[in-house]
């Protein structure tokens, strides 16, 4: 084969033209999805950025004059995108570790074999198929004080009646419930899967050293659960951080601003007030803010597999 | 339904501007010249409305059929779109080059935006004026309704659902409370000396289950225009004539302080009630009082299927007197001819019809919708209960157009009342006190008007 193509002046060409034919036609086949994914995502993203560097203009709906950080200046400075993150992170620091510890811990619960364990799983995943929106204006009517099953029940055992919606801690703490009612069921599935991975001999080991339930829950499971239960943080977090209808349904940000996460206020700002420009600035620290967020929990998820 | 579907795709391909073949192309121009002006039964003419998905449907079902007795050849279709994406999607169709509308029905405070981005037709200019029938009685209008429609002296919408802010009262909840009929003339004083015997345990189980008032304390931008109701009746204003905010005082402290200590004498959870819930406990009895839309009157006393009280039971008058005058709030729905629309003659002769005195009258008869004509609110009432109910709306439209009862006119309007909602939110709420949430209002809202 050697001697062939040394043998021909033009054989390197000829070698190179099927690599290159080989090149285009992988390209080609993958064309198709570079152009949607530039169409449905670097498209919104780089619009984003482009209105939020510029001063919008309602008659073309489109970026105007370009004010550079004349947008940002104006978001930094007002006080309720501040409010709406401190509100957001109260939201996050309560919420997703109650979603993740639940999850598992259920997981835990429902993972030793038993007749309706299957039908048990079905059932978990309704909360997740509800629509964000409709699991809130149901919770809503669930939790209201005046006509809510809720108060009522807590009223038989003489607690309450309790105003969800009109005390601010109550009022986040009913999206909390909420959402965790949503979003446990998920990590309740991917916690389930991970167990059944797990292996059995460990646990067999475990269980011959004489280890009880705890310890072999907090010695065993828990750090072989590690990576998975970190993996899960970060997806839980990707979901949580974009809350916005739930609380849409459910307290409409209120009472006063209790509720009034940041997704909320931007798009309340863009669709309501129409400051479309302000509000793309505010989308775009959120998302800067998110990836830094995300790259550190990444990272801490990785040492944390290391050290386990 | 089939005229409909061929004047749709008729309509689609003269849009399109698909070129065709010869003859498919002298078919097409020929059926476009036919179709000009009102239709004809071969080329019927298709006028699309967009509005609020609340009312739009019902709309569709009765008046159109009433419309076409008199314009068969006009498709009227309405698409309804939820009142929070309404006025966004407008302005996105209003400013594609090819928009899909011919008329858009807009809320009371949007007409300056849509003016400002040239969406709409000036509907007393000479165009729209050559298609005006005679006997179509502009000064029959009143001035508050219709000024709705207007901004920097034009007219650009004529109201087709005109609304106020109201006050409901349950009769039989006065009267087990020992308490005389409320009139018009009562003040905000005399409301509260009574609000707390209208707060009662009916069934002896020691818990209170009757209040005496339910209307908007919820975060949500119509929250405010209580607030501004009692601002105005006490002789405050929401701008000076600089136009600069003058809102933030003693007046619009104390206003802020009547709305929130209304929360005193409001069932639990009031905070969180708006529109819908404060209908809901008026309904079912639950409070003696709601301030709230009068166009919910029929639903709230008329119809067995939505509500447990009766026209007996339940009076309508304006919102209590402050130091100036009784309070309301204007909230009309104004319609208005889209300025590229390619059917001007035919949508102008929807809208006519619908705001002449007749039109106006069915509308009022079938829908419930409140007229804004003078003679219509004058003259014999569809239905009986209509007569309280007119009289009332007449008192409220002059209330409002004395104290200028209405929300900031300005492109910018929406922004401001997004401000006046999350502020108002706060003090009702005591995350703010009076002082403090209105100041940042009117800095905000003095920025944002800018």
């Amino acid at each position: 084969m050697s001697d062939v193509l040394a043998a021909s002046p033009g054989s390197a060409k000829t070698r190179r033209n099927p690599l290159t034919r080989d090149l285009l036609v992988r390209w080609s086949f993958m064309l198709p999805a570079i152009i949607l994914m530039v169409a449905l995502l670097a498209y919104p993203i780089f619009y984003t950025l482009d209105i939020s560097f510029s001063r919008f203009e309602i008659t073309s709906f489109g970026a105007g004059e370009w004010v550079g950080l004349e947008n940002y200046r104006e978001v930094i400075a007002d006080y309720r995108f501040w409010d709406s993150m401190k509100v957001t992170l109260i939201y996050l620091v309560f919420a997703l570790p109650i979603q993740v510890a639940l999850g598992f811990f259920i997981a835990y619960l429902i993972n030793a074999p038993w007749a309706g364990r299957g039908l048990l799983r079905a059932l978990f995943i309704i909360p997740m198929v509800v629509a964000p929106v409709v699991a809130g204006g149901m919770w809503r009517m669930i939790l209201d004080p005046l006509w809510g099953i809720l108060n009522y029940w807590l009223g038989l055992i003489g607690l309450g009646p309790l105003d969800w919606f009109g005390d601010a801690n109550l009022a986040m703490a009913a999206v909390i419930i909420i959402d965790t009612w949503r979003w446990t069921p998920f990590i309740v599935l991917i916690a389930t899967a991970a167990m059944l991975a797990l292996p059995k001999d460990v646990f067999e080991a475990a269980k011959i050293d004489g280890c009880n339930w705890w310890s072999t829950l907090w010695s065993v499971a828990v750090p072989l659960l590690v990576p998975v239960i970190a993996a899960t943080f970060v997806i839980r977090w990707l979901g949580a951080v974009k809350m916005f209808d739930i609380v849409l349904a459910a307290t409409y940000g209120g009472p006063g601003k209790a509720t009034g996460v940041v997704n909320l206020f931007i798009y309340e700002e863009a669709f309501r007030s129409l400051r479309f420009a302000e509000a793309a600035a505010m989308a775009v620290i959120v998302l800067v803010l998110t990836m830094v967020l995300t790259g550190i929990f990444l990272r801490g998820s990785r040492k944390l597999e290391e050290w386990f | 339904m089939i005229n409909q579907t061929k004047s749709i795709l008729f309509r689609g391909i003269r849009r399109a501007g698909v070129a065709a073949g010869a003859v498919g192309l002298a078919g097409l121009l020929c059926t476009s010249a036919l179709a000009e002006g009102l239709g004809t039964a071969s080329a019927p003419i298709e006028v699309r409305i967009v509005g609020n998905e609340a009312f739009v449907k019902a709309w569709q079902q009765t008046l159109v059929p009433e419309f076409n007795k008199e314009f068969p050849n006009i498709n009227v279709v309405f698409d309804g779109v939820p009142y929070t994406e309404l006025l966004a999607k407008m302005m996105l169709d209003a400013t594609s080059p090819d928009p899909e509308y011919d008329i858009l029905l807009v809320d009371d405070p949007w007409v300056p935006q849509l003016a400002q981005i040239g969406a709409l037709k000036d509907l007393k200019g000479s165009e729209i004026a050559g298609m005006t029938s005679a006997d179509y009685d502009w000064d029959d209008f009143n001035a508050a309704p219709l000024a709705a429609g207007a901004w920097d002296g034009v007219q650009y919408a004529v109201p087709v659902r005109s609304n106020v802010l109201l006050r409901f009262y349950n009769r039989k909840l006065y009267q087990e409370a020992g308490l005389p009929e409320p009139t018009p003339a009562q003040t905000w004083d005399e409301f509260f000396a009574e609000a707390p015997k209208l707060v009662r345990d009916t069934n002896g189980d020691g818990k209170d289950d009757v209040w005496a008032i339910d209307t908007y304390f919820v975060r949500e931008p119509l929250t405010p225009t209580i607030w501004q109701s009692i601002l105005n009746a006490n002789g405050g204003s929401l701008l000076d004539d600089a136009g600069k905010p003058a809102f933030a005082n003693e007046i619009g402290e104390k206003s802020l302080e009547t709305h929130k200590r209304l929360l005193d004498y409001a069932p639990p959870g009031a905070l969180g009630h708006g529109f819908s819930e404060s209908l809901q406990a008026f309904r079912q009895g639950m409070v003696a009082n709601m301030f709230n839309w009068g166009s919910v009157y029929k639903s709230t006393a008329v119809d067995p299927k939505s509500t447990t009280l009766t026209v007996d039971q339940v009076g309508i008058q304006v919102l209590p007197v402050g130091t100036a005058s009784a309070g309301t709030h204007r909230g009309i729905w104004i319609a208005g001819v889209s300025s590229k629309t390619e059917e001007t003659e035919a949508s102008w002769a929807f809208l006519q019809w619908l705001t002449s005195k007749q039109g106006e009258s069915i509308n009022a008869a079938l829908m419930g919708s409140f007229p804004a004509r003078k003679s219509t609110l004058a003259g014999t009432p569809a239905e009986p209960w209509l007569g309280p109910v007119y009289a009332t709306l007449q008192q409220a439209y002059e209330a409002a157009e004395t104290g200028h009862m209405w929300r900031i006119r300005s492109p910018k309007s929406d922004a401001a009342q997004q401000i006046l909602a999350d502020e108002i939110a706060r003090g009702l709420a005591g995350q703010a006190s009076a002082s403090e949430a209105l100041s940042t209002a009117a800095g905000k809202i003095e920025k944002a008007l800018r």
